[in-house]
């Protein structure tokens, strides 16, 4: 096995009694390790130098805690320990890769949200910490019982240390119940973070999922989400950013399986500086899976020299009644546009930055909480070349 | 008997005539792949040892390789030892006598497709008059092609007549170890063709097939190798409407184009080989690589292809955009009905500035096929104000079949402009009722719609292959509907 002693050394801490339950699991990543290039998965993405990377077992925080959102509740994860909030951390069911496997032996926290048949929970910000050279591993579970809605952001943050970061959210919707989840990705630029997020969705129930990725060193995430019965919905949007020399790699995978499933999906990426992004968007639809409705949208901009994107929004049908439609394009920002912008008194980086912060919009207009879309706005803005003042740019927009 | 002689010694002289097989003599390799069947094949063939080199080197090379399964193809494992790597041309006395010993059903298809009589006894390998007809045309249109400074030869020929050529542009396009069928071919290959247009001259005639002077059996391991110099053009066919008599299963062609400056190369394939029963028993497995490189300024390269026959297709005619301003085109229709199974698609790899790339592909799924679209455009960082267009779209017929799409699109230059756009439906009951209502029946109801899906496609093939294609997919959808 190549996997650093990091890893083992971590294992070795866990008590006893956890480590017995967990031994599958582990032996499973001892086996496996991290990916490989060579996997179709990740052909884009190299996990090698985690095999010997060399994390401490503990570092102080140095990361001030932000203010909290208007209106929601918070829990807060620094180097994978819970420091604010209550709520009791779920079991690890899924591993399925060396991640995922990894991701469950280590775990110590994570949110295990419980929301009843019929009840409406508070929206709920999950914010995650991480500094030092150090790891964290999470693992959160979100079960929805019939009829019931919630709303989760989870916001995933760093300083400039090479931390490593798993995470996974399991996520049950049950019938006609209904579930937002936001996404803020913001590790610094030194870090790695793996997350998978794997979601079931029942009978004519709904989730609307709206991520944003903006950074680290190398930064992956794996979206599931499984329409597994008649009339569910998903809304899968995103946005991805890097600048620098970070690499953001977003694979999703919408498997309709049931008769009248129906999936969006709206993708847009702004790749700057050095940055290398990867976007997968696969489309599923089963035999059973007749009377689907799917369409998938990724619409990119370059806007360095250095930057590179790679992209495939990928369809595999197996029914025939089905209307599936992808499309991806990848350019530069129109010339015109900005001249009309400039024509009408606006400075070239302002007319450039209003341009890009329209075109992510695109996506993230689709976030219904204020208090969460201008969290993510103010965030986007602030990653823009040129830095553009946040309020700024929303005088443009009004103006 | 004396008239099996007389065929016999007919057989010889065209195969002189030829010039690059003496021995007519029904003969085959025993089963097998050694470096000892290598050198047969190069010594059957009397080629130079640097010849033999590049295939041994190939062979080397594929020993060390595995077999490719990322395709989205299932098929039981391919034993590679238990082929025959050389088999010299079927002696007359095996072929059937007359149109009355072929198979039936191969001739109503013939008819189907409104083929004459002539052409359809070539077709089926009747031991006639017609095949020596096919060569006398061949060899006046070989007069012209002279005239014009053409060399179109088969690739064995050329080996012997056009030493430097073939030695210059072998495995230079697709090298030796490029992948796994490639080495294959490389290593083994028997017969093919060779076409030069050399500096400024338009190519008189469309090179068909039909006419094809070096093509009877060429067997499974065909390579063709086409060059346009500066300013030349060519267009090309390949293949045939009808389903053709074939032995051999696995079918690993490599093809190689090249294009200079201002140069133009346009290669259609139309490709009907057997695609095993209803249940998929037997037919072809076609694993085949074609590229084409446009090594010069303002170079096109265009690809042609309307897939509708094999068990097993996996095929990426590819284009190399290294001149500035050159152009690739990929333009594809591609049928799988039954138990049929494609993975294709194409790459275009920008590497020239100002370098623009088309792909239209059309995929048609029906009974329980299985297809693919596996597409590539890869935009470098030299490739400054690069364009590339896709469109891929399946139609599916049927509720036991799949069509996937898998593009890849990978650019490193942040002017370059890339669209791709796919969709998937099948065909809406309000168009049948429609067409049904308007008199037609449901068959030609869902042939018609068929062929204006395909139109984009269609149009780009020369004319007389364009009708014959319509009629070929109105065939091979047979039996899926209704």
């Amino acid at each position: 096995m190549s996997a650093s002693l990091a890893y083992l050394q971590v294992w070795q801490q866990l008590p006893e009694a956890l480590r017995a339950q967990r031994d599958a699991v582990w032996r499973h990543f001892e086996q496996h390790g991290f990916p490989r290039v060579s996997e179709e998965d990740w052909r884009y993405t190299d996990l090698s130098a985690l095999n010997d990377a060399d994390y401490a077992a503990d570092a102080s925080v140095s990361i001030t805690t932000p203010a909290a959102l208007a209106g929601w509740q918070r829990l807060v994860f620094c180097n994978g320990e819970r420091i604010e909030g209550a709520v009791q951390a779920p079991q690890a069911t899924l591993a399925d890769d060396g991640i995922t496997a990894l991701n469950a032996a280590l775990c110590r926290d994570g949110l295990n949200l419980h929301v009843g048949r019929g009840q409406q929970s508070a929206p709920l910000h999950l914010l995650t910490l991480d500094s030092g050279r150090t790891m964290s591993h999470l693992r959160h579970r979100v079960v929805l019982e019939a009829g019931s809605e919630a709303t989760l952001l989870i916001d995933t943050r760093g300083d400039d240390s090479a931390t490593l970061t798993t995470s996974v959210l399991e996520v049950e919707i049950g019938a006609n119940a209904h579930l937002r989840l936001l996404r803020i990705q913001d590790i610094g630029t030194s870090a790695t973070d793996l997350s998978r997020t794997q979601i079931r969705v029942a009978r004519d129930a709904r989730v609307e999922y709206v991520g944003l990725d903006l950074g680290g060193a190398l930064v992956r995430h794996d979206l599931n989400v499984q329409l597994a019965e008649p009339g569910a919905q998903a809304q899968v949007h995103g946005v991805f950013a890097p600048s620098g020399r970070s690499h953001v790699d977003t694979h999703t995978r919408i498997l309709h399986q049931a008769p009248h499933t129906t999936s969006r999906e709206i993708y847009r990426g702004l790749v700057g500086g050095r940055a290398h992004a990867v976007f997968n968007g696969r489309i599923v639809v089963e035999k059973a899976a007749q009377k689907t409705d799917s369409e998938q949208n990724l619409a990119s901009l370059l806007l360095s020299p250095g930057a590179e994107i790679n992209a495939k929004p990928e369809l595999e049908i197996y029914a025939d009644d089905v209307k599936c439609a992808h499309g991806a394009t990848c350019g530069q920002l129109d010339d015109m546009a900005i001249y009309y912008l400039r024509s009408r008194g606006l400075d070239a980086d302002t007319a450039r930055n209003l341009l890009l912060f329209a075109f992510a919009h695109d996506v993230l207009a689709h976030v219904i909480d204020d208090a969460a879309r201008q969290e993510m706005e103010r965030r986007l803005a602030s990653r823009l070349p040129g830095s553009a003042a946040y309020e700024g740019l929303m005088e443009g927009l009004i103006a | 008997m004396a008239a099996t002689q007389q065929m016999q010694d007919l057989v010889k002289a065209r195969k002189y005539e030829a010039g690059f097989i003496t021995d007519v003599e029904s003969e085959s390799a025993p089963p097998g792949l050694s470096e000892e069947t290598i050198r047969l094949i190069s010594a059957k063939k009397n080629e130079p040892q640097w010849l033999l080199d590049f295939r041994l080197k190939a062979y080397r090379r594929w020993l060390k390789m595995t077999e490719p399964t990322w395709a989205h193809v299932h098929y039981p494992k391919i034993d590679y030892q238990a082929i025959s790597y050389y088999s010299a041309p079927k002696s007359m006395k095996d072929r059937p006598k007359s149109l009355d010993e072929v198979d039936p059903k191969l001739l109503e298809t013939y008819k189907k497709l409104g083929i004459p009589l002539r052409e359809q006894e070539m077709l089926a390998g009747v031991a006639v008059d017609v095949v020596f007809d096919s060569v006398s045309v061949g060899t006046t249109f070989k007069a012209t092609l002279a005239k014009a400074g053409v060399i179109f030869c088969s690739i064995s020929e050329a080996v012997h007549e056009h030493p430097e050529l073939v030695k210059k542009y072998l495995g230079s396009v697709v090298p030796f170890g490029d992948n796994y069928y490639a080495a294959l071919n490389s290593a083994v290959f028997t017969d093919g063709s060779f076409v030069f247009v050399p500096k400024g001259t338009r190519c008189p005639m469309e090179l068909s097939t039909y006419f094809r002077i070096n093509e009877r059996n060429t067997g499974q391991f065909e390579r063709t190798i086409i060059i346009c110099e500066e300013g030349a053009s060519v267009s090309y066919l390949e293949g045939c409407t009808a389903p053709q008599r074939d032995e051999n299963q696995l079918h690993a062609a490599v093809v190689e184009l090249v294009a200079l400056d201002d140069a133009t190369i346009k290669y259609s394939t139309v490709q009907n080989w057997y695609p095993g029963d209803e249940e998929g028993r037997g037919g072809i497995y076609n694993f085949v690589t074609k590229r084409g490189d446009c090594r010069g300024k303002r170079a096109k390269i265009s690809w042609t292809q309307v897939e509708t026959g094999s068990a097993i297709t996996w095929k990426y005619p590819s284009c190399i955009l290294r001149g500035d301003d050159s152009v690739g085109e990929f333009y594809s229709v591609a049928l799988t009905n039954n138990r049929q199974q494609a993975d294709t698609g194409t790459k275009m790899i920008h590497v020239g500035k100002n370098t623009r790339s088309t792909i239209i592909s059309k995929g048609i799924s029906a009974g329980r096929g299985d297809q693919s679209y596996r597409g590539l455009v890869r935009i470098l960082a030299s490739a400054e104000n690069a364009r590339n267009y896709t469109q891929c779209d399946s139609l599916l017929i049927g509720a036991e079949c799949g069509a996937h799409t898998f593009p890849y699109t990978e650019v490193r230059n942040k002017s370059a402009r890339l669209e791709h756009e796919a969709t998937t439906s099948k065909i809406g009951e309000d168009q049948l009722y429609y067409a049904r209502q308007r008199g037609l029946s449901e068959e030609d109801a869902v042939s018609m719609i068929v062929n204006g899906f395909c139109k984009d496609v269609f149009k780009e093939l020369p004319m007389e292959f364009a009708v014959e294609a319509q009629k070929l997919l109105q065939v091979s959808l047979e039996g899926a509907v209704g």
